[in-house]
């Protein structure tokens, strides 16, 4: 009875979510560990594996045995865009990205250090690689944009007693942008100018979380992860512009900086049978610190001045769950659904990133190959489609985009 | 144990058939409402036919906004669209018979080279004057004719050689049926549209206004068919609409939009304190002495004037322009707008273009009654120019009116840019679009380029 209210709590917060579709996940990328992926990407209070540096690093004092993991995921993303004005059609030709994720948990059973763990992680918490049609209606607002953020966190959790753990992590961030947009001005042969933006960024943040374990079948997880300001401090701005344009518009060093929203996660775990086991987290996301794109230009001209352009995001949730059943010793089956809220509103919404609300379905499975080695794979899939003229570019027209993302990863415990 | 391999093998398929699979989007279907694009006449002047830099050539009339909206037209019931083209391998030509201009390097008389507009050759393809293409490409669906008022689109024989130099339009003799005889009118009509656009009356003031008031008249608003503004839209209209046509017509935009008005400032006099010394000296400052007053900075030029007594100049006022073809090269070397005034001609002074103000507020009011009860779509050209003028963003392209950087005019100030061209078959669309309830798609500005730089 107890546990078939609980069933009940779980689905009256998912629905309870739905009111809020009309708001909205920007270029935040929740591929940190396959098992969570397989579960809509549930596992803040559900510790599964190394992966708990990234997913609560309270809990990752919980971890039975030392391990290290390593995976990564294949995100396959395509976009199309109809102008709604001159009808006009575009598709990506976006890359295949490969986020991966890589954990090492140690801790001694004995002794002083007995009830502290200590990991390491490097993920990719951010990312977005995009790469429009050549010639496509859009292209001096953008032609493509690589975005990549990797966090090291060397982490520590301790486990105060049987029910309770806390842990923190040190982020440190490091970045790629890259950024190119064609320009208008054009020479006697037809071509157009562009601007290839390029630098590297850097950061610092933190990743704390505590982990409290009433009973044996339920437990619950709350984790911060704070917003990291990546700073570009010496990038690339490369101009090719018509020769009788280059001293207007020169080519020089630029400085950026991009804001990493923090993330407010609470999760749930409850085992509904020794076999079955439901997680539920829900994110709130702090995006509103993304409001402006702003680029400082080192060699500005009365042609060629800094650029601002308004983002305005806001703070949005994210709600996942999942479910993972042991269906033999060796053999685990997981299932999951995500609803993501977009954080860009009306008015705002760019080639570069036509996010949207969405709705992903998960699925996945681990495989226990011996006492030593794990393998775990998932599959996600997303469509979502927004329509919108962005006030700023005056672009108007409709983004569908389909997102395929298997993942892969293995671990080894000793 | 085999069934979790056949799940990896079914995981790895199902993905590899999603990687492949792209989005589609459905293209909205065009319908032409309750309009008939099948047989499309455009009426007007230079603007309609594609001249562009200065001239009449093979690459600007490709991009008459006429031309641009018959394509979209052609989605829909769309029908031939036949224009008096010159040859491709033409260097195109203008008014007085010169070549386009392109932005090149020159070099002025104080020895500084920069970026000016320059003819691209030494002459135009005056040839192109006596050359008719009417009986290899005619009849023509855009009859644009560069220099056409509204008063002379009636006008029987307005391309007749007979007439005399400066009695007879050149650019009309190349594309009538019959110069002798032919009105812009009647070769339009003969088209028997199912459709027409309408967009003259720029020349009825342009004309008096490029010569900075100092010759020709601004057409009168009021008056009959071939004399008055109103009465020739009315005939126009009546003509084109005879057989049960629907039409668009455009009114008329504000020359301060134009880059030919507002390029060269009126206080561009730069002066040293010596020079405003010396000029403050050998100037004769009038019994009242504040005719002039040149001090060390930017000073307002100075300005023929045949109002004031006696000396008969005077310094430019705020709000007066002086025109794109004033030789600069006078004023940079031989103080043209300092001891020597700016002539009338390249100077239109407050009097004169509170004259022209009121002649195209005039003018647009006629055309939007005229609208109204003919059933046409306005075009509202003035408000659309009044935007650009401003600035304005199509898909991420910022475009405005200043001359050369802000991309809309071509190189003589006064006509478009290809790009300027298709925003402008766009303001067509939208206005066709409501009026007809049709749903053509709008013309992919970002597919025309603006100035071509060096």
């Amino acid at each position: 009875m107890k546990q078939m209210k609980r069933i009940r709590t779980f689905s009256a917060l998912t629905i309870l979510s739905f009111p809020f579709l009309m708001q909205a996940q920007g270029f935040q990328v929740n591929l940190q560990g396959q098992a969570q992926q397989a579960m809509g990407g549930a596992g803040t209070a559900l510790m599964q594996d190394g992966s708990a540096v990234f997913f609560n690093p309270g809990g990752m004092s919980f971890l039975n045995e030392n391990s290290i993991l390593a995976g990564a995921t294949a995100t396959i993303a395509n976009a199309t865009f109809l102008d709604a004005d001159n009808n006009s059609s575009a598709k990506t030709v976006s890359p295949v990205s490969t986020p991966f994720a890589a954990y090492g948990v140690y801790g001694t059973k004995d002794g002083k250090l007995k009830n502290f763990k200590f990991g390491m992680g490097a993920y990719t918490p951010f990312g977005s690689i995009v790469t429009w049609e050549p010639g496509w209606t859009g292209r001096f607002a953008l032609t493509s944009l690589k975005l990549l953020a990797i966090f090291y966190q060397p982490t520590v959790s301790y486990k105060i007693c049987e029910k309770l753990g806390v842990g923190a992590g040190f982020v440190l961030a490091n970045g790629n942008v890259e950024l190119k947009e064609d320009i208008n001005v054009i020479d006697a042969n037809g071509n157009y100018g562009s601007a290839d933006l390029k630098g590297a960024a850097t950061g610092y943040g933190y990743n704390a979380g505590i982990y409290y374990k009433p009973c044996p079948k339920f437990s619950v997880g709350l984790t911060y992860r704070s917003q990291v300001n990546m700073k570009v401090s010496n990038g690339t701005a490369t101009l090719t512009v018509p020769t009788s344009l280059a001293t207007n518009i020169p080519s020089g060093p630029f400085s950026s900086s991009l804001s990493l929203p923090s993330v407010l996660t609470l999760g749930f775990s409850d085992s509904l049978t020794s076999k079955l086991i439901l997680a539920l987290d829900i994110n709130y996301i702090g995006w509103k610190c993304y409001d402006t794109l702003a680029f400082d230009y080192k060699n500005n001209t009365p042609q060629f001045q800094d650029t601002k352009l308004p983002r305005d995001y806001k703070n949005t949730f994210a709600f996942r769950l999942g479910g993972q059943y042991q269906v033999t010793d060796k053999f685990i089956a997981r299932a999951g659904l995500s609803v993501e809220l977009t954080p860009i509103e009306s008015g705002y919404v760019t080639p570069e990133l036509p996010d949207a609300n969405r709705l992903n379905f998960t699925l996945g499975a681990g495989y226990k190959i011996n006492k030593h080695f794990v393998i775990d794979a998932s599959y996600t899939y997303e469509h979502f489609s927004r329509t919108d003229n962005n006030t700023a570019l005056q672009l108007n027209g409709t983004y569908k985009t389909y997102l395929s993302a298997p993942g892969l990863s293995l671990i080894y415990k000793f | 144990m085999k069934s979790n391999y056949y799940k990896v093998l079914f995981f790895a398929a199902f993905a590899s058939i999603l990687a492949t699979c792209k989005p589609e989007l459905t293209l909205p279907s065009v319908s032409k409402g309750s309009m008939d694009p099948s047989r499309y006449v455009a009426v007007g002047n230079s603007i309609t036919s594609g001249y562009a830099d200065g001239a009449l050539y093979y690459k600007g009339q490709m991009v008459s906004y006429p031309n641009l909206l018959s394509a979209q037209f052609k989605l829909a019931g769309g029908g031939n669209f036949s224009q008096p083209l010159m040859p491709a391998s033409s260097v195109g030509v203008g008014a007085s018979g010169a070549a386009p201009f392109m932005l090149g390097y020159s070099t002025d008389c104080l020895g500084v080279t920069s970026l000016m507009p320059v003819p691209v050759a030494a002459s135009g393809d005056v040839s192109a004057f006596s050359s008719s293409v009417f009986a290899s490409q005619g009849p023509f669906n855009n009859m644009g004719v560069p220099g056409a008022k509204a008063i002379t689109v009636l006008a029987p024989g307005y391309g007749n050689p007979a007439a005399g130099p400066g009695n007879y339009n050149p650019f009309f003799t190349r594309m009538a049926s019959t110069p002798s005889t032919a009105s812009i009118l009647s070769d339009a009509v003969a088209i028997n549209p199912t459709f027409f656009s309408l967009f003259i009356g720029n020349n009825d003031v342009l004309a008096y206004a490029m010569n900075g008031g100092a010759s020709d008249a601004i057409t009168p608003p009021t008056g009959a068919a071939g004399v008055g503004f109103d009465g020739s839209i009315n005939a126009i209209v009546a003509a084109l609409k005879a057989n049960g046509a629907k039409g668009a017509i455009a009114n008329i935009p504000d020359i301060t939009a134009l880059p030919y008005f507002t390029t060269i400032p009126w206080n561009g006099l730069t002066l040293r304190q010596g020079q405003a010394d010396t000029l403050n000296n050998f100037m004769p400052n009038g019994t009242g002495g504040s005719l002039y007053n040149f001090q060390a900075g930017n000073n307002a030029f100075v300005i023929e004037d045949s109002t004031v007594p006696f000396i008969y100049k005077r310094q430019i006022k705020q709000g007066e322009f002086i025109l794109l073809n004033t030789p600069l090269d006078q004023i940079k070397c031989h103080y043209l707008g300092s001891l020597t005034p700016i002539p009338n001609k390249n100077v239109l002074t407050l009097a004169e273009i509170a004259k022209i103000e009121a002649a195209i507020s005039s003018y647009n009011s006629t055309i939007q009654s005229v609208a109204a009860s003919n059933g046409l779509a306005l075009v509202d050209v003035n408000g659309f120019m009044s935007r650009a003028s401003k600035g304005i963003i199509y898909n991420g392209v910022a475009i405005n009116t200043a001359f050369v950087t802000g991309g809309a005019f071509s190189l003589d100030g006064i006509h478009l840019n290809p790009i300027g061209n298709a925003l402008l078959a766009n303001e067509f669309i939208k206005s066709i679009n409501t009026t007809f309830g049709s749903t053509f798609p709008q013309v992919d500005a970002t597919k025309y380029r603006g100035v071509i730089f060096p």
